[in-house]
């Protein structure tokens, strides 16, 4: 009897332990930072789940063949990776899992994502870190470019590990255009002068959303987004945009009835002789569809003399990863030299390095300095004396707001 | 009496294969620009992608989708096939009711029933399994599968198992011999539709299965929207063939039984 009642009472502790420890806001998941050593210590063995969006070949070849192979072979860390269509999906599952209160055991062990996804990790903290400061390989990056130091106007404070970094840039076929407009007022005459021949995704794609923000930095200074302006402003260059772009309309693909959803609808528009231009987040990307046969060999790129929008990507650890200590390791060796080498390389993927060129061993200045460019792709100098940085992600999603109810809903 | 049928089957045999003739086309092409009709220059560049760099994530996705789709199928068959000969053969109070609880998951948003299955699903430690990822596919399955039998079932006459039984059968004899024969076309149907659904599935598999099953929608469905149209369209005949292969399999017995049945 007496020993029955005991036991019911541990039984009792043991659910009550139970009940608290899965509670959240009892027990916080261990958030503790590892130290480097002891993380590449732990890491071995691990297998590292990347969840990152799948939709091209080249990133897929290059994580599942030059990656994954090397983490095995230098730290025995198995890559696996998890494609999906929209990292957003991702985002929103981490944010399920928060509300359930699973904080450890999570499947996502790493992800690919910046601007408006990182905002919204980081301000329903679904993010692990900060753990950037710790990864070794981070002193080749220039942390006071302001591209790195924030990603879309939101500080990245450690809480994701930059990868790459991207430029948008017009993309033409020399053949069919030899003299492409090269600065906004030329490009909005341009294609006055040639109806139906020009288009652009409509937003909140990411691509067409961001050739919208090159039409309102046209309206004044791209500068002065960075900080200290006032609502009052951001309306009065919002409304001019608005305003070039319903202009426009007539004068567009379809009309302006209709907008493509993707950029990848965009470049088949191109490439089917419908539009004369397209246009890509991404310098190294008509190079690439050049050498897989996608685009003719005449197609060339170029930037506006004004500039145009580059930003950074990165990689983060979900709050719940389980394999933190994998995932560092990944994170750091994507920062590697080779790696970053690797990527850059036009037939791989073509992706420029986001580590500083000056920051490197000198023997590594000379690789990068020297290596080969795709025939479509401008050269660094030329990219980087013309980059204007991304607004702050609230500008971002006003004017994809703005321009779905006042230049697509205005007919 | 073979060739009276031949304008409609050949057009049946048209509508059917010509859609996939441009993604043959493009799936062995390198070079296919505007405006030209065929490809300037055919390679397997695309097949390649498939058959090589992604071969072994490929291969892994077609034995996860088989097995996944496979098990669904026999779960929603045997749970399926008794509920639709309820509502088939037998009036009784709360019928609309519960025709009105089945057909739910079909008419909400797919979204949302995920979406709310998966907070229970953690509760229940059934995310990022086999299990949960089949029970979820059951949700979208199991109506269809019972619609059909409902469906076989109203025109299913139940004294046949009678005559059966007067005869000295017994249930499990009456069970294989009886009713599974008369009603295996609508079997074949079900079994179908159901193995097509969840062969299809992508965002509860994702959701649920939190990829940790890559399953072949989850692999190509991310390289649908790639542009490189010469992978795509590899892509999305690997996606179709096994589905292809279980369409012609199923409507040879298909037809026979039918015919069968007619007399």
């Amino acid at each position: 009897m007496n020993v029955n009642f005991s036991g019911f009472n541990y039984l009792t502790i043991a659910v009550l332990i139970f009940l608290v420890c899965n509670l959240p806001q009892l027990c916080p998941a261990e958030d503790e930072i590892p130290d480097w050593d002891s993380a590449v210590a732990d890491s071995s063995g691990q297998t590292v789940n990347w969840y990152m969006w799948g939709g091209s070949p080249a990133v897929n070849r290059y994580v599942n063949g030059y990656l994954a192979r090397e983490l095995k072979n230098r730290f025995n860390i198995n890559l696996r990776q998890v494609p999906v269509k929209d990292i957003a999906e991702i985002v929103s599952k981490l944010m399920v899992e928060k509300a359930a209160g699973k904080n450890s055991g999570g499947s996502v062990d790493l992800m690919w994502i910046n601007g408006e996804n990182f905002r919204t990790c980081k301000r329903e903290n679904l993010l692990f870190g900060p753990f950037a400061d710790v990864l070794p390989n981070q002193r080749f990056v220039d942390w006071h470019n302001p591209a790195v130091e924030n990603d879309f106007g939101t500080p990245v404070a450690g809480m994701e590990s930059p990868w790459g970094s991207a430029q948008f840039v017009m993309i033409y076929d020399s053949a069919r255009t030899p003299d492409p407009p090269t600065t906004i007022a030329d490009l909005i005459r341009w294609i006055i002068k040639h109806p139906g021949r020009f288009s652009y995704p409509a937003p909140p794609d990411f691509t067409g959303s961001a050739f919208v923000r090159h039409f309102f930095y046209h309206t004044g200074a791209p500068e002065k987004w960075q900080q200290g302006y006032n609502e009052a402003e951001l309306k009065e260059s919002a409304d001019s945009t608005y305003a070039i772009l319903n202009d426009l309309k007539p004068f567009l693909w379809r009309e302006g009835s209709t907008y493509p959803d993707s950029p990848v609808r965009l470049n088949s528009l191109f490439v089917d002789n419908e539009i004369d231009f397209s246009f890509s987040y991404h310098q190294g990307e008509a190079t690439r569809n050049i050498l897989d046969g996608i685009f003719p060999d005449t197609v060339r790129t170029y930037v506006f003399d004004e500039g145009t929008i580059a930003n950074t990507h990165f990689v983060a650890i979900p709050f719940n990863a389980e394999n933190k200590e994998g995932a560092m390791v990944v994170a750091n060796f994507l920062l590697s030299p080779e790696a970053q080498y690797k990527k850059a390389e036009p037939d791989v993927w073509g992706d420029f390095p986001v580590v500083s060129t000056t920051r490197l061993p000198v023997e590594w200045q000379e690789k990068f300095n020297t290596r080969p460019r795709g025939v479509a792709t401008l050269d660094d100098q030329q990219l980087q004396s013309h980059q204007l940085p991304e607004p702050p992600s609230d500008i971002l999603v006003y004017l994809e707001k703005g321009w779905e109810n006042q230049v697509l809903k205005s007919r | 009496m073979k060739i009276r049928h031949f304008p409609f089957v050949a057009s049946i045999v048209f509508a059917v294969i010509i859609p996939f003739l441009p993604l043959i086309l493009w799936s062995f092409s390198t070079r296919y620009h505007y405006p030209a009709l065929l490809p300037q220059e055919f390679g397997i560049r695309g097949w390649m992608y498939v058959l090589d760099t992604a071969r072994g994530q490929i291969a892994a996705g077609i034995y996860e989708s088989f097995t996944l789709a496979l098990v669904t199928t026999l779960i929603s068959l045997v749970f399926g096939l008794p509920a639709g000969r309820a509502l088939g053969l037998y009036d009784f109070p709360g019928k609309k009711l519960a025709s009105l609880l089945l057909m739910l998951p079909v008419i909400v948003p797919p979204l949302s029933v995920t979406m709310g299955l998966h907070l229970w699903f953690i509760r229940l430690e059934l995310v990022e399994t086999f299990a949960g990822v089949v029970l979820i596919h059951l949700t979208f399955c199991l109506p269809y599968t019972i619609f059909v039998f409902w469906g076989v079932f109203s025109d299913y006459d139940p004294d046949f198992e009678d005559q059966a039984r007067s005869l000295g059968a017994s249930p499990s004899h009456v069970v294989f011999k009886i009713m599974l024969p008369m009603v295996l076309p609508g079997v074949v149907v079900a079994a179908l539709f159901s193995f097509l659904l969840s062969w299809s599935q992508y965002l509860s598999t994702l959701i649920i299965g939190g990829g940790k099953m890559l399953t072949l929608p989850i692999l190509l469905f991310s390289l649908m929207d790639s542009g490189d149209r010469p992978i795509a369209g590899a892509v999305c005949l690997i996606f179709i063939l096994p589905a292809f292969l279980a369409l012609i399999a199923t409507t040879k017995s298909l037809g026979h039984q039918s015919l069968k049945g007619m007399h």
